[in-house]
């Protein structure tokens, strides 16, 4: 294993990782990236197998927790209503996400001025538009452009078909005068650039076997691997070295393949490990000059964990809605109730994603991240001949607004297979969540009796989706204040000039949406910034 | 791995966990045979021989069980669930696993047998024409975000 210095270190092969290593190729830069995990080939993707389903429930589980596997790092999430959720491989969670695509708003960069909570972005949604452009059509973005959600784009690619599911939605939307669209997903909706389209298998969580889906194994990283840029799997950082005498990073001490402590080398060292891996490889980063975690001189490190907590309605029809047909999450949005209303009683808000109903294994055993089987016996049989196949859902997908008390810290007992602390998580919904998520099943509910819902199950409690843990934002956030932000506004720490970071802990808020497109617009913008400023870069 | 009773005593507990649809169009849990995914589901759960045999050895006691009509059966795995909480959860969420991880179980719920890729499912895109009769009414009324530049703000 050869560990001569690179010039950029990416730690972490995932969305933000991928995107920032395709911007930097242009320098002629050498590139190395570590990971964690290994490079699955997709014919080993589950569903290939008869028994697809099983693996939702072991190896392929979102849940580290569940899949215990030794690329993982167990998350001890005993103070959290949410647990985290991921994927450890090259390709990150895009391997095993839902595509939905959506991008932030403008409003969402700028809560403190137009709604006076949590605080503005240090850049805006004109800044990074070009970013969304650039990064959905390497990714191959699939939607219906002139949304009037948002500021005019047009995806690449013609929507997917939004099925019988969906257009049922729609109607209901319409009745009621709310806004809807069909989903922007990272899921082709035609053969593109060698990528074959989408076959609507719907075990999009499965890793996607057609290479439809844009998870970073099929899109950024082919590229990258061909321009030369080196991938090193099954290799986990421990530690971000620093240079006590002149407070750069040196580059990193990681497991390697082998089972040994290797030292990489890198005059520039890029973090995109997600909002809790992140966090957990700062604060596991200590000397004498960050006694308490790296570039954590603010004390913000691992502070202001933002989820989107998540419920669900659904609706039950008369006729066969087909909600295994198609991607898994991905039909219609809708954003009526996404901004700041005076006349609600919570502010920011919330989407409804339209999700489908998933295989009947998933579906028997509560729905998917989920552990709620529905009732054995008779009931059973009622539910799964004359309710399952006549289900359309509703997700209500809402804003968590950052609070400090959020958190991830490391674990005093629990570590990975290396020996290195696990997370740990501390999380409570705040009541504004609370709110929307009140308010969203109420709509969702009126709007699915609008499409034609004979009846409406509810889960009838407060509590939330215990595996929504899938967007991790917010734990090392940017901002222009080295006193209370970890990276400034192209995702350079404030502490240690050659170290950046690229993932969605810098998000400063979360938006309503699903992160990733913004995620790698961010990436994609740093490494622009860290171009434009190459000569001045560690000034 | 089973006995012989065991195994007629375990299909008549699968079968009451999921039962066969009245028309005998869909079978149940123990005619399907999933006992014998059991053994092989430790992947799921840390112990699924042991949570049965608690369920089993509990449903023995009644040794009439046999005899029982179904309700009262239902009955009695009610009680098991009462008594063994832990041991009858497993249980059931393995039954359901084995149960409908089977391929020719899923297009009785109208789900294909195959593996999903890479055939998956035939789905029409909706026409241009069709899209922008739905999406309209939205069109019509015009942006609904807000533009941090402006005063409104809506």
């Amino acid at each position: 294993m050869k560990n001569d210095p690179v010039d950029v270190l990416i730690i972490g092969a995932g969305a933000s990782g991928a995107a920032i290593a395709w911007s930097l190729l242009e320098t002629r830069m050498r590139i190395l990236c570590l990971e964690q995990g290994p490079h699955l080939a997709d014919k080993d993707f589950p569903s290939r197998r008869d028994d697809y389903e099983l693996a939702r429930f072991a190896e392929f589980s979102c849940d580290p927790n569940v899949r215990g596997l030794p690329q993982d790092y167990p998350i001890n999430a005993d103070h959290s209503c949410i647990t985290p959720v991921n994927f450890n491989a090259v390709g990150g969670s895009t391997i095993n996400f839902l595509g939905h695509w959506p991008r932030m708003k403008p409003s969402d960069f700028k809560t403190r001025s137009l709604d006076g909570v949590a605080e503005d972005w240090p850049v805006d949604y004109e800044t990074l538009a070009p970013f969304y452009d650039m990064n959905d059509q390497t990714t191959g973005v699939s939607g219906l452009g002139g949304n009037p959600a948002y500021p005019d784009y047009k995806p690449p690619l013609p929507p997917i078909p939004i099925g019988t599911l969906g257009r049922t939605l729609a109607k209901g939307f319409n009745d009621m005068g709310w806004h809807w669209w069909p989903s922007d997903v990272s899921i082709l909706s035609q053969d593109d650039n060698g990528r074959q389209k989408c076959v609507n298998a719907g075990t999009c969580d499965l890793g996607c076997a057609a290479g439809a889906k844009g998870g970073t194994n099929f899109t950024y990283w082919p590229m990258l691997e061909n321009a030369g840029v080196e991938l090193r799997t099954h290799a986990r950082v421990r530690e971000i070295l620093v240079d006590p005498a002149t407070g750069f990073a040196t580059g990193v001490l990681y497991h390697g393949s082998d089972g040994q402590v290797h030292e990489q080398k890198a005059e520039l060292v890029v973090v995109a490990c997600n909002g809790v891996g992140t966090p957990r490889l700062l604060l596991n980063s200590t000397s004498s000059a960050f006694p308490d975690g790296l570039v954590n001189r603010s004390g913000m490190v691992g502070k202001n964990l933002m989820f989107h907590p998540l419920t669900g309605v659904a609706g039950v029809f008369d006729e066969p809605m087909k909600g295994h047909e198609g991607p898994m999450a991905c039909a219609i949005l809708s954003q009526e109730f996404y901004e700041t209303d005076p006349n609600r009683d919570f502010v920011r808000g919330y989407g409804l994603h339209s999700g489908r109903s998933t295989t009947p294994m998933t579906y028997a055993l509560g729905g998917y991240g989920i552990d709620a089987p529905i009732p054995w016996g008779a009931e059973h049989r009622e539910i799964m001949d004359g309710v399952y196949p006549y289900l359309a859902g509703l997700t209500v997908v809402s804003e968590d607004l950052p609070e400090e008390h959020n958190r991830v810290t490391l674990d005093p007992d629990l570590t990975d297979s290396d020996g290195i602390p696990a997370p740990k998580i501390a999380y409570r919904m705040g009541e504004n969540t609370r709110r929307m998520l009140r308010h969203g099943e109420e709509r969702a509910a009126e709007v699915l009796l609008a499409a034609g819902a004979k009846r409406v199950l509810g889960k009838g409690d407060d509590a939330v989706w215990w595996r929504a843990g899938w967007h991790q934002m917010g734990t090392c956030r940017m901002g222009n204040d080295p006193e209370t932000s970890v990276v400034n506004g192209w995702g350079r720490s404030h502490d240690v000039k050659n170290l950046f970071i690229v993932d969605g802990s810098i998000f400063v808020t979360a938006g309503a949406v699903n992160p990733t497109s913004t995620i790698q617009a961010l990436a994609l913008y740093i490494g622009d910034c860290i171009k434009t400023n190459i000569e001045t870069l560690f000034d | 791995m089973w006995t012989k009773d065991q195994t007629t005593l375990l299909a008549a507990i699968l079968d009451l966990i999921i039962p066969a649809s009245a028309d005998g169009r869909v079978p149940g849990a123990g005619q399907l045979g999933v006992a014998g995914f059991l053994p092989k589901a430790t992947p799921y759960a840390p112990d699924p021989v042991g949570a049965a045999k608690t369920v089993m050895a509990f449903v023995q006691a009644r040794e009439d069980f046999a005899e029982l009509d179904s309700d009262e059966k239902v009955e009695v795995l009610k009680l098991a669930e009462a008594a063994a909480p832990e041991a009858f959860a497993t249980l059931v969420r393995l039954t359901y696993m084995g149960y409908y991880s089977r391929p020719n179980t899923r297009p009785l719920f109208g789900v294909g047998a195959h593996p999903v890729h890479p055939l998956g499912y035939e789905v029409l895109r909706e026409s241009e024409d069709v899209l922008a009769e739905l999406t309209a009414p939205v069109r019509e009324r015009g942006p609904i975000y807000r533009d941090p530049t402006k005063k409104s703000a809506l």
